[in-house]
């Protein structure tokens, strides 16, 4: 309060001075008693008048850009000044009242406005160069989460959008309504299973179909997959509507959905990779690849159309031991399994310090064993769990704490299915699989 | 004979001259469109190993020849963005709405003056129309004095552009700058017009004379219309762009840049808001000059100036939300996530408000109205009713700002337990709010028929008939309203939202019925006693100062919401916003800059209309005998 007072002063002394001023005048000049009872009483008011006024526009520049929800009330002391100065300035008291009307009419808005719930719209998402590529499952899950919904774990919040805007229109948890478009829960079974043994769907045999759009450009064809499937309806979405969620007057035959690689939205085929792993991770499915992702987007886009990553930010460092394009001994060399562990076929590893890896026979025995505490459910998953969670479960006698934690972020999820797929073909006293 | 062939003479001299003006621009344009067309062909020849590139239109899908630059990529800094130690944004808002409010205002008011001056020319009642004769000139005098401001604010918001957004403003002129040619000479056009309008005014007076005075108006007012629509064209541009490829060239076809999926029903938007806005300006003014009138004269005066402009103003305002449904629904045909982001997202709230705007504005007219109806004799016999309108209005309200799904924070929903309040949401669906909004559109019919029929009884011989008709028309209608509202909840969303139509049928029917006939029964009616100008209570001016400073409220709060739809773009689409502001401030922070732009309109055009109380005065039309209510009344005890 001192500090408004003091703003105030500092905006309105001359102003003040003036009146003041007129004061003594008054007092000096006006020799009939009544007249200049009313002269000093007027000019009272108005060096009250003009402070007010003065304090409402210093508190009102002092909250400008702050979250002062009382700076309304700015408006209500000039209300006040102008409705008191009208009674004593009668000259000029039908503009003082319309003018502090309208004031109050104002404070009342804007008093609504500051007290209904804030809500600010943030900065645009930033257009930084990420490698997804190089990324693991849970982390390309975790960027797909992002770009649906703002932020990892954001998925149950309501309101939560991202730079995919899916969320404006799609529910993603079972009982949530999509009035405009489909629940996304289940996609991946779905797709498989009803979307594309639907007739109307018209799989393989584009031509019959009765949509805006027959293919996404033409000789694209039709999804043979779930994950095909997928990619089409983002980057065609009027190729096949789902019942009852067309535009409104099409009967169905035209989508409201954008083409998501194109404006507004123009996710580039990397980050509609990142998208569908959500879908896959956040049901606990096995994520096809990157790479398969990719290329399933890469046959319903043409060349021409695909967005580019934004490039006007350095990538970051990816610090990655091996981005999944080696053969997999190589990445097994890169990430240094060999010190450790003796792996059949794979040249130089001979370690010792961790058990043999013949997970094509110990994993599924180590899932049942019943100090095991993990959750996988499946020998692909074991070995990814021991990757990413060494001390989900310890194979005895060797200790805990031995290895690095760290694979998860140091192999990027190509790199780890190929680690996956060659384990899980290695079993006792068999030849070992061929190195890809 | 001679002085009066010599007017008739200057009277289609200047009638034509309007003419040569209004058509000067499109003649002037000409060749620039063709210029446009042709360009490329031109280059093509020119360059035989060059390839003609060919763009695809964004939304009208058909291909052409590029011939504009891509849309800059900006970044932020001094050369993109150049900025004092202030917010740009901020600075552009308030230059662009004062220059909206002072635009709107003088291409509204010319359509009144058309209006009123027609009601003048075929009123028969000669003392009648001598008032009205003035009155139009009145507000013609007002919009002069406010046209030098507009087009000062005009320059500003220009220069402004070009000093703090020059790479935007650079793109957006590249591809407007024939309509931004032929937008400029319609400005000199329209100029002229209102210069040769004003001043002809004594010297066309009568007989033929005025009918020539009349039609130039009508001129006056399609350049102010054209003009309009021009600027319109970039507006929509920036929201639906069209003409353009993907990366934002243009190419070559200069009416897909004007004709955007938006542009035509920003269009009838805009003039139903001008109309309704111009209504509020002047019947603030002349509720001001009511307050500050000294004599019973002065105040009959301005309250017959005020009603008129109020009831303008409001017949404009009622197909208002009929208007801005056509446009969101225009919306949310071109792009589902803008319609979402307005309705359901980011700028619901936004809209929250706006609703209860809408309620507010209904809710000071009929108040006025009521009020109004204390100066006339008989009109007694309604005034027992009016508390079931207000029941009815209060009800319609309380529906129409309910709202359905809220955007919240994590921590509100789990307070709330879900995505719908568990009472409130179950009423805020889509027919129920047109069921609110369409009875308290219904119920301010009812009390303009009222208003209108306040002192008079109809003589003619079916009036019993014609008064049970009427009533039950009402009920029917009430009844169709309110039942489609409820049947709203049994049915699903997308079915649901159709039951809009028959419900505004049923209003519109209302409207047009109901006041065609109200006009055909009181034809001849008897009379009660006069309408009593002046003897209308202070509250009711109040009233007429809240409608003009909600509606100016209300203008703003839409055009901030239309501008922030684009989130961060330029141009939708095509040209990213990349400067500090590319955010959207918080709703408080708008709803304090709304104010400051309101306050600032109106500090403004008070020192307009002082402005024009300074110029010479007409001597006033003195009450004649014969005018309904127009015989001077002592003032009442206020």
């Amino acid at each position: 309060m001192g500090n408004l007072i003091a703003e105030t002063l500092s905006m309105s002394w001359m102003a003040l001075a003036i009146l003041a001023g007129l004061f003594v005048y008054f007092q000096v000049s006006i020799s009939d008693p009544v007249a200049k009872k009313r002269a000093t009483f007027k000019t009272f008011i108005g060096i009250v008048g003009t402070f007010l006024l003065f304090m409402a526009i210093a508190n009102y520049k002092n909250n400008f850009y702050g979250e002062n929800r009382l700076l309304p009330v700015s408006l209500v002391v000039i209300t006040v000044t102008t409705f008191v100065m009208a009674l004593y300035f009668t000259n000029i008291s039908a503009m003082l009242k319309v003018g502090g009307f309208m004031f109050f009419v104002a404070a009342f808005l804007s008093g609504y406005g500051n007290w209904l719930p804030q809500v600010e719209g943030g900065f645009p998402p930033k257009e930084e160069k990420l490698d997804f590529s190089s990324m693991t499952s849970q982390q390309l899950a975790d960027e797909g989460e992002k770009i649906i919904f703002g932020g990892i774990g954001k998925n149950k919040e309501q309101g939560a959008i991202g730079k995919g805007q899916c969320p404006l229109c799609h529910a993603f948890h079972a009982g949530m309504l999509g009035e405009r478009a489909p629940n996304l829960l289940g996609l991946p079974e779905r797709s498989d299973k009803e979307r594309l043994t639907d007739p109307k769907y018209s799989k393989g045999n584009p031509s019959k179909r009765e949509y805006e759009q027959k293919e996404a450009f033409p000789g694209s064809g039709t999804a043979e997959n779930a994950l095909e499937y997928i990619a089409e309806s983002h980057a065609c979405p009027s190729c096949y509507v789902v019942a009852g969620y067309g535009v409104k007057g099409t009967n169905d035959k035209q989508s409201p959905m954008p083409a998501i690689h194109k404006p507004p939205i123009s996710l580039s085929l990397q980050e509609l990779a990142a998208v569908d792993t959500w879908f896959y991770v956040r049901e606990g499915r096995d994520s096809p690849s990157f790479e398969e992702i990719v290329k399933s987007y890469e046959k319903f886009i043409p060349e021409a159309d695909r967005p580019k990553m934004a490039e006007d930010k350095p990538a970051g460092a990816t610090s990655l031991m091996a981005d999944g394009s080696e053969p997999v001994d190589q990445i097994f060399a890169k990430a240094q399994c060999v010190s450790c562990h003796t792996i059949p076929g794979i040249p130089g590893a001979m370690g010792t310090i961790g058990p043999k890896l013949e997970e094509g026979t110990t994993a599924p025995q180590r899932i049942k064993d019943p100090t095991y505490k993990g959750t996988a459910k499946s020998s692909a998953e074991y070995i990814m769990e021991s990757i990413v969670d060494p001390s989900a479960f310890v194979v005895k006698p060797f200790p805990d704490n031995t290895m690095p934690k760290v694979f998860g972020q140091k192999l990027s999820a190509g790199a780890l299915k190929k680690i996956v797929d060659y384990l899980s073909q290695v079993k006792a006293g068999a030849p070992p699989p061929k190195i890809s | 004979m001679g002085l009066l062939t010599g007017k008739r003479v200057f009277s289609i001299m200047a009638l034509c001259m309007m003419v040569g003006l209004l058509l000067l621009p499109i003649v002037v344009a000409l060749p620039s469109p063709a210029i446009g067309e042709e360009a490329p062909a031109g280059d093509a020849v020119k360059k035989d190993g060059d390839k003609v590139e060919k763009g695809r239109d964004v939304y009208y899908k058909t291909e052409g020849i590029v011939v504009g630059a891509p849309a800059p990529k900006t970044t932020d800094g001094p050369k993109d963005y150049p900025r004092y130690n202030f917010e740009s944004r901020v600075l552009l808002w308030f230059a662009n709405q004062q220059h909206l409010y002072y635009g709107s205002f003088v291409l509204a008011v010319p359509i009144f003056c058309m209006i009123i001056e027609f009601m003048g020319v075929v009123t028969k009642d000669k003392a009648l129309a001598k008032r009205y004769d003035q009155l139009a000139y009145d507000f013609i005098k007002i919009s002069l004095t406010a046209y030098s401001l507009t087009a000062i604010l005009g320059g500003i918001l220009i220069f402004t552009f070009l000093t703090l957004y020059p790479a935007f403003f650079g793109y957006l002129s590249s591809i407007f700058r024939p309509v931004m040619h032929i937008y400029a000479l319609m400005f000199v056009a329209e100029s002229g017009t209102l210069y040769i309008y004003y001043y002809g005014w004594d010297k066309m007076k009568e007989g033929f004379l005025k009918w020539i005075h009349l039609s130039m108006s009508v001129i006056l007012n399609i350049i102010g219309t054209l003009l309009m629509f021009l600027a319109n064209s970039w507006i929509g541009f920036m929201m639906s762009p069209a003409g353009v490829d993907e990366q934002g060239r243009y190419l070559g076809n200069i009416w897909h840049v004007i004709h955007t999926a938006l542009w035509n029903p920003l269009n009838l938007h805009r003039i139903l808001g001008n109309m309704a806005f111009g209504g509020g300006v002047v019947a603030a003014y002349a509720a001001y000059k009511f307050l500050a009138a000294k004599t019973d004269e002065d105040r009959a005066h301005y309250d017959w100036m005020g009603y008129i402009a109020m009831a303008l103003g409001v017949s404009f305002l009622i197909p208002l939300p009929f208007a801005g449904y056509w446009l969101m629904r225009e919306v949310y045909a071109y792009r589902q996530q803008m319609g979402i982001t307005l309705m359901g997202g980011l700028l619901a709230w936004l809209f929250i408000i706006q609703a209860t705007m809408i309620g507010i504005l209904f809710l000071s007219t009929n108040y006025y109205l009521w009020q109004a109806m204390g100066r006339m004799r008989g009109a007694e016999k309604y005034q027992r009713y009016i508390k079931y309108l207000v029941f009815l209005l209060v009800c319609g309200f309380l529906v129409f700002i309910t709202p359905h799904t809220m955007v919240m924070s994590p921590a509100e929903l789990k307070a709330m337990g879900g995505q719908q309040h568990p009472v409130l949401g179950n009423f805020g669906v889509m027919s129920a709010k047109n069921g609110g909004i369409n009875v308290i559109i219904t119920t301010t019919v009812l009390s303009f028929v009222w208003y209108m029929r306040g002192n008079k009884v109809s003589t003619v011989s079916w009036a019993k008939f014609g008064n049970i008709f009427m009533g039950v028309f009402f009920a029917c209608a009430y009844v169709n309203i309110i039942w489609l509202a409820i049947y709203g909840y049994y049915i699903p969303a997308n079915v649901r939202v159709g039951l809009s139509v028959p419900q505004v049928a049923t209003t519109l029917s209302c409207l047009f019925f109901m006041f065609a006939l109200n006009s055909v029964m009181m034809r001849g009616a008897k009379q009660m006693g006069p309408i009593e100008w002046g003897k209308i209570s202070v509250r009711s001016q109040y009233a007429l100062i809240m409608l003009a400073t909600a509606f100016t409220w209300m203008m703003a709060l839409m055009g901030y919401i239309r501008s922030s739809v684009r989130l961060f773009w330029h141009v939708n689409e095509i040209m990213r916003d990349n400067s500090p502001w590319a955010y959207t401030h918080t709703v408080g922070f708008a709803a304090n800059m709304i104010s400051f732009n309101v306050l600032f309109f109106w500090i403004s055009i008070l020192f307009v209309f002082w402005m024009g109380s300074l110029a010479a005065k007409k001597v006033p039309v003195e009450a004649k005998a014969g005018i309904p209510g127009n015989v001077p009344q002592p003032a009442a005890s206020h």
